[in-house]
């Protein structure tokens, strides 16, 4: 098949949008974090400390996750924020920490550690109470992803100016919701993002975790309004021009797991103006990675650590 | 590096074998309509496993009249249990018997032992009477036990893919015909988790610094293990899904199980694209379980890759 490279998905950002985002947001902003941070000996080692994170988060939720700093640094840290992806079970970030990052990597509702409260399973999670806005597992997925900025807000070795955002695949398209929602964040890598464009990849390509969605609508055909409608609310397009901080996306063009026209429509549909697109002939759903991960460091080494 | 099979390997196998056979694998099975469609059927399974321990499974068994070749897809280490692979061409279910089986610790398999990741690994690695990982061996066995007993397979075509696991199952079930493998913790463990940083091998290495005395025990208890000492078991035709040459399990690494395995051996170098790895795949495992002509079943994107 042939990539449509001005592919613009069908979802449209619903009237009340704000709203109800809005809403979420206080009910979030209403729990205390109640953080507690422990320091995880077996994972640390020569050059970096890591930590086990865990906080509240809506319905009361317990989240969890992997804090990693360089060992020894003095002075206030630029931050990064490794959002996870869909299958994956949360990196511990040893890598950003050894690269001079405070790197928290989060670990939503369901995921391991996160899931004594909540764990509709894979398949399950995307179309968990997928028929309201109210229900849906993203809502409180979101939540916890996004309260890992205010994690980071308070440690004292943050430099709260110099937060960036990094994740692929599931991991992208929570570094697109999170960059729009919380203007911390100042410089965001965005990798074959998933959860963008839904109605359309379900129909672009026949694989997991999308085929969740194709699914459940063979089960319940009379359910289609309803899901369209949810899943308007959390897609990563419809967040998309709240983006205003500098922004690089990338994508394969033989993605077998997020459609690439899915990413161009994400990119086109991103306010930001320093933004820049990158496309890997020849590469799937790693969306060439081992080619992308120096621009990666670079993009970050600019936008948070000056360039030095 | 190891270079001698430790003298109670084969003791130490036969027991998992006569472990399991003591216990019945006691089936019960339910329709799972949601992942159901025009192509398969999915089921969910239940079986016993040593311990004993209950596992779940999900069997696919395409619609019409079989017996259909057959996917082993064995347990991974993560705890996600999926019914196929992520970006898996949801129609190979139209033309495979699929059955992926969940270790003890992975998800629908996590009552009561609820494993972590990174950390299954190394949970009770101080000792082989201990490690977890002669339980999720035995798992594995055991789900290939739950297969042949499906009317529907056709076992001269029964492929076992995953990643070290398949392997291991290969080696103690000779019903296995072929493998697709992409080894990446098994071959002498230790030896390339003290050159790495990186999951899951660094699991081993982060053991190791915080408990350097156990050193000598945890060589000793992942030597029933070593990939190195089962190749010669394995009679099934092999795909090797190797790391590029600048990784961890490269070709040259992979060479002793290459020359090895007693079945033929194909060796495929990672080109460093999950779409060019996952179709040389896919074409291998098309040409072998059902033949040089037959048509691919692939996802869309994959059909239009640049030469």
């Amino acid at each position: 098949m042939t990539i449509d490279k001005n592919y613009r998905c069908k979802v449209r950002t619903p009237d009340d949008f704000d709203e109800f985002w809005g809403d979420v947001m206080s009910d979030a902003a209403a729990i205390p974090m109640n953080t507690s941070i422990e320091k995880d000996d077996l994972r640390s080692n020569d050059e970096v400390d890591v930590y086990q994170v865990f906080y509240d988060s809506l319905d009361n939720l317990r989240v969890s996750g992997w804090y990693a700093v360089p060992k020894g640094a003095t002075g206030k840290l630029p931050a990064m924020i490794q959002f996870p992806g869909y299958l994956s079970d949360p990196m511990i970030p040893r890598e950003w920490a050894a690269k001079g990052y405070a790197c928290f990597s989060v670990n939503p509702r369901g995921k391991v550690r996160s899931r004594t409260q909540f764990d509709p399973g894979y398949p399950g999670l995307l179309t968990f109470g997928i028929v309201d806005r109210n229900s849906y597992s993203y809502r409180g997925f979101y939540v916890d992803a996004w309260r890992s900025v205010d994690f980071l807000l308070e440690r004292p070795e943050v430099d709260a100016s110099r937060i960036g955002g990094v994740g692929g695949s599931q991991g992208g398209g929570l570094a697109i919701t999170a960059a729009a929602m919380r203007k911390e964040i100042t410089a965001v890598s965005i990798s074959a993002p998933y959860l963008c464009g839904h109605m359309d990849a379900i129909e672009l390509s026949h694989t997991y975790p999308y085929d969740e969605i194709n699914d459940y609508l063979e089960t319940y055909p009379e359910r289609r309004k309803d899901v369209e409608e949810t899943v308007a609310y959390f897609d990563g397009i419809s967040f998309c021009d709240k983006i205003t901080c500098p922004v690089i996306v990338n994508v394969g063009l033989q993605d077998n797991v997020v459609p690439p026209e899915t990413g161009y429509s994400v990119y086109n549909a991103i306010a930001s103006e320093d933004k820049k697109f990158y496309e890997y002939d020849g590469h799937g759903h790693e969306a060439g990675k081992y080619i992308h991960g120096a621009i990666i460091d670079e993009f970050f080494e600019t936008h948070l650590k000056g360039g030095e | 590096m190891a270079t001698q099979k430790p003298e109670n390997f084969d003791a130490f196998w036969n027991d998992v074998d006569e472990d399991l056979a003591g216990i019945p694998l006691a089936p019960e099975i339910e329709p799972i309509p949601i992942r159901s469609n025009a192509n398969a059927d999915l089921y969910g399974v239940r079986i016993t496993s040593v311990g004993p321990y209950r596992l779940f499974g999900y069997l696919s068994i395409p619609k019409g009249e079989g017996p259909f070749p057959a996917i082993f897809y064995t347990p991974k280490n993560g705890s996600v249990h999926e019914v196929i692979p992520q970006g898996t061409a949801t129609g190979m279910r139209k033309r495979y018997v699929t059955f992926s089986i969940a270790a003890r610790g992975m998800r629908n398999s996590d009552k009561p032992y609820a494993a972590m990741f990174p950390g299954q690994l190394t949970d009770g690695l101080e000792s082989s009477d201990t490690y977890v990982y002669r339980g999720i061996a035995a798992d594995t066995l055991r789900g290939m036990d739950y297969l042949l007993t499906r009317p529907e397979v056709d076992r001269s075509r029964i492929v076992a893919w995953g990643n070290d696991n398949a392997l291991l199952a290969a080696a103690r079930r000779n019903s296995i015909t072929h493998v697709v493998t992409t080894p990446a913790y098994l071959l002498d463990t230790i030896e390339h988790a003290l050159q790495t940083s990186a999951y899951p091998l660094a699991e081993f290495s982060d053991y190791l610094r915080l408990y350097p005395d156990r050193k000598d025990d945890v060589v000793a208890t992942l030597e029933m293990y070593n990939l190195r000492w089962h190749a010669e078991s394995i009679k099934a035709e092999t795909l090797i899904k190797a790391d590029h040459a600048t990784g961890t399990y490269n070709p040259g690494v992979l060479e002793v199980l290459e020359s090895g395995i007693a079945g033929n051996v194909t060796v495929h170098e990672s080109e460093r694209s999950s779409s060019r790895d996952g179709l040389n795949g896919e074409k291998w495992l098309t040409a072998n379980l059902i033949g040089p002509d037959a048509e691919l079943i692939i996802p869309e994107h994959w059909e239009n890759h640049p030469e």
